[in-house]
C-alpha cells in the first residue's frame, strides 16, 4: 500500500523510497540483532566499504551495507522479508575491511537467524538439516564413491557416522532437542507439499 | 611424529576421497600421523547450520569437538568450512563462559560435556609450521617435481577470514599457499582478485545456483588471463564449486575453461610420487589430464 505524507502526488511517489515512518521501526530488533551477533551496527557511518567488497552485490541487488542500515534503525519486516538476506556467501570480505570494526557478515546471520525463527527460511538450508539429521552428513556418500573408495583402498565407509552410524543417536538427540528436525520437516512439506 | 585427530568433514570422504587418502599418505611422509575420529559428523556446513540458529550450529560443533577431546588430541582437518565450524566453536566456547553452559546443559543428553582442552588446525597451516613440519620438509619429501607447470591458488574465506578472530595475518594478499606450491618445483602464478570467494558458502550455491555460479566464472575468467595449469585449494567445498562449477558453466553460461582443480594434498601426493589412481583424480569433473601429461 502506498503511503502518503499528504504531498501532491507525483511528489509523493518520488519521495516513496526516502521515507521511513515511525511505526515501522523496532528499536527491540537493533537490540536482538547487537546480541546475537556480538557486534555493533550502531557505529555504521555507511561508507560502503562493506558493498564495495561484497562478491554478492555486482551481480544482484544485495547491498550489505543498507541491511547494516536497517539493522540500525530497526527496520524489521524490511530486512527479514528481503529475499536477498539470502544472497551473502559470508566470506567476510566486508568484515575484514569495516573501518567501523563492525562485523556485517555477522549481522546477516544474526538477521537471518531472526528471519527463521518466523520460518522465513529457504528449503535447501533445510533440507542439509534433515539429510544430517538421517546420516550425520550433509552431503552423504554414494555407491560411486564407495567403490572408489574401496579402490584407494580406503573403507567404503569412512569412520564417521558413516563407519559408525550409532553415533548418529547423538546427533538426533540434539536436534531434537531444539525441535528442528520437526519444523525443517513441517515447512518442506507446507513449500513442496 | 605429531599425532592429530582427523576430521574428515563430508565433501573430501564422500565427493574426492583422493584428497583424503592424499592427506593421510602425505602428512605420514612429513612426520604427521592422522587418526580417524570415530563417529564425526558434518561439521555442521557454517552457512546452513549457522543461519537457522547459531546455538544448534554451537551445539553440534562442539560434539564433535568432544570426541577429539575425549581421545586427547588436538583436531588436523583439510577443509575451510569445517575450520569455521571446528576452530570458530571451539575458540568461541572456550571464551565465553555462558556459551559454554548453554551447549553442555544440551550435551549432557548426549553424556558429553565440553571441556575446551584442545585445539584446531587446518592440515595445510600444519605443513607451513617449522615448527611441525615446514617448506624445507616438504620440498625434502619431493620425488616428482611439479617443473614447467604453473599452479594458482585460491585460498578460500573461512579458513583466514575474519582476520581478527584469527591468526594469519592480513588477508588482503597472503602468499604463504604459493610458497608451499613452490616447494613441489611449480612455478605459482598469481592472478587478479585471488581472494574473492568461490561462491559456493552461506548456502548460495543451494539458493541460486546460477548467482553462485556466476561468482566461480569471474574467479575462473581471471584464471584463464594469467594461463595457469592447475588450480589448487585447501577446501574441498571450493575444489566441489570449481570443479563441478565449471560443468554447470558450460552448461548455463556456454563457456569452457577445462582447469584442473586439486586440493594442495593430492597436489602433494602427485609430488610425492603416487599415482593419479591412487588419487581417485578420475573422480574430478574436469579432466586433469592436460596437467598430468606436464607433470608425469
Amino acid at each position: 500500500m502506498q503511503r502518503t505524507k499528504g504531498y501532491p502526488e507525483a511528489l509523493d511517489k518520488k519521495l516513496a523510497d526516502t521515507r521511513l515512518f515511525e511505526d515501522e521501526r523496532h528499536p527491540d530488533f537493533t537490540k536482538t540483532v547487537e546480541e546475537i551477533s556480538m557486534t555493533i551496527p550502531h557505529m555504521c557511518y555507511q561508507c560502503g566499504t562493506c558493498t564495495a567488497s561484497c562478491p554478492s552485490a555486482p551481480r544482484s541487488s544485495y547491498r550489505i551495507r543498507k541491511f547494516v542500515r536497517r539493522a540500525l534503525l530497526g527496520l524489521e519486516d524490511e530486512s527479514l522479508t528481503d529475499p536477498d538476506l539470502w544472497l551473502c556467501t559470508t566470506c567476510y570480505s566486508c568484515t575484514d575491511r569495516c573501518p567501523r570494526d563492525i562485523a556485517p557478515t555477522d549481522v546477516i546471520m544474526a538477521m537471518r537467524n531472526l528471519a527463521a525463527r518466523r520460518d522465513i527460511i529457504p528449503v535447501n538450508f533445510l533440507k542439509t538439516v534433515q539429510a544430517i539429521y538421517t546420516t550425520g552428513h550433509g552431503v552423504p556418500n554414494n555407491d560411486v564413491n564407495r567403490a572408489a573408495r574401496k579402490k584407494l583402498g580406503l573403507n567404503p565407509e569412512p569412520p564417521t557416522t558413516h563407519g559408525f552410524p550409532q553415533y548418529v543417536k547423538g546427533i538426533q538427540y540434539i536436534l531434537d532437542y531444539f525441535g528442528l528436525k520437526d519444523r525443517a520437516d513441517r515447512i518442506v512439506k507446507e513449500r513442496e507439499g | 611424529m605429531h599425532e592429530y585427530a582427523f576430521f574428515l568433514g563430508c565433501i573430501a570422504p564422500n565427493r574426492y576421497p583422493g584428497a583424503e587418502s592424499a592427506s593421510y599418505k602425505t602428512s605420514e611422509k612429513l612426520g604427521i600421523k592422522l587418526l580417524d575420529l570415530e563417529g564425526g559428523s558434518c561439521c555442521p556446513a557454517p552457512g546452513a547450520f549457522g543461519s537457522i540458529d547459531l546455538n544448534i550450529w554451537y551445539a553440534m560443533a562442539a560434539r564433535n569437538l568432544v570426541l577429539a577431546e575425549q581421545m586427547k588430541k588436538d583436531i588436523a582437518l583439510i577443509c575451510n568450512g569445517c575450520y569455521k565450524s571446528i576452530w570458530e566453536v571451539n575458540h568461541k566456547l572456550k571464551k565465553h563462559k555462558e556459551l559454554r553452559e548453554g551447549v553442555n546443559e544440551v550435551l549432557k543428553g548426549v553424556d558429553m560435556e565440553f571441556k575446551g582442552t584442545i585445539d584446531v588446525w587446518h592440515l595445510a597451516e600444519l605443513f607451513y609450521d617449522p615448527k611441525i613440519c615446514g617448506l624445507q620438509k616438504i620440498r625434502d619429501s619431493v620425488t616428482v617435481p611439479l617443473e614447467g607447470t604453473r599452479i594458482a591458488v585460491h585460498y578460500g574465506c573461512h579458513l583466514m577470514k575474519p582476520k581478527k578472530e584469527r591468526h594469519f595475518g592480513s588477508t588482503e594478499h597472503p602468499y604463504w599457499i604459493e610458497e608451499m606450491v613452490a616447494a613441489l618445483g611449480a612455478e605459482p602464478v598469481e592472478y587478479r582478485n585471488k581472494m574473492l570467494c568461490c561462491g559456493a558458502g552461506g548456502g548460495v550455491r543451494g539458493y541460486d545456483l546460477v548467482h553462485s555460479i556466476d561468482i566461480t566464472n569471474e574467479k575462473m575468467i581471471n584464471l584463464k588471463e594469467v594461463k595457469a595449469d592447475a588450480l589448487t585449494e585447501v577446501c574441498p567445498f571450493c575444489q566441489l564449486q570449481f570443479d563441478r562449477g565449471q560443468i554447470e558453466i558450460e552448461e548455463k553460461f556456454g563457456v569452457k575453461y577445462g582447469l584442473p582443480v586439486l586440493h594442495y594434498c593430492e597436489l602433494l601426493g602427485l609430488a610425492q610420487g603416487m599415482s593419479p589412481q591412487e588419487l581417485a583424480l578420475d573422480l574430478h569433473a574436469v579432466s586433469c589430464e592436460p596437467f598430468l601429461e606436464k607433470v608425469l
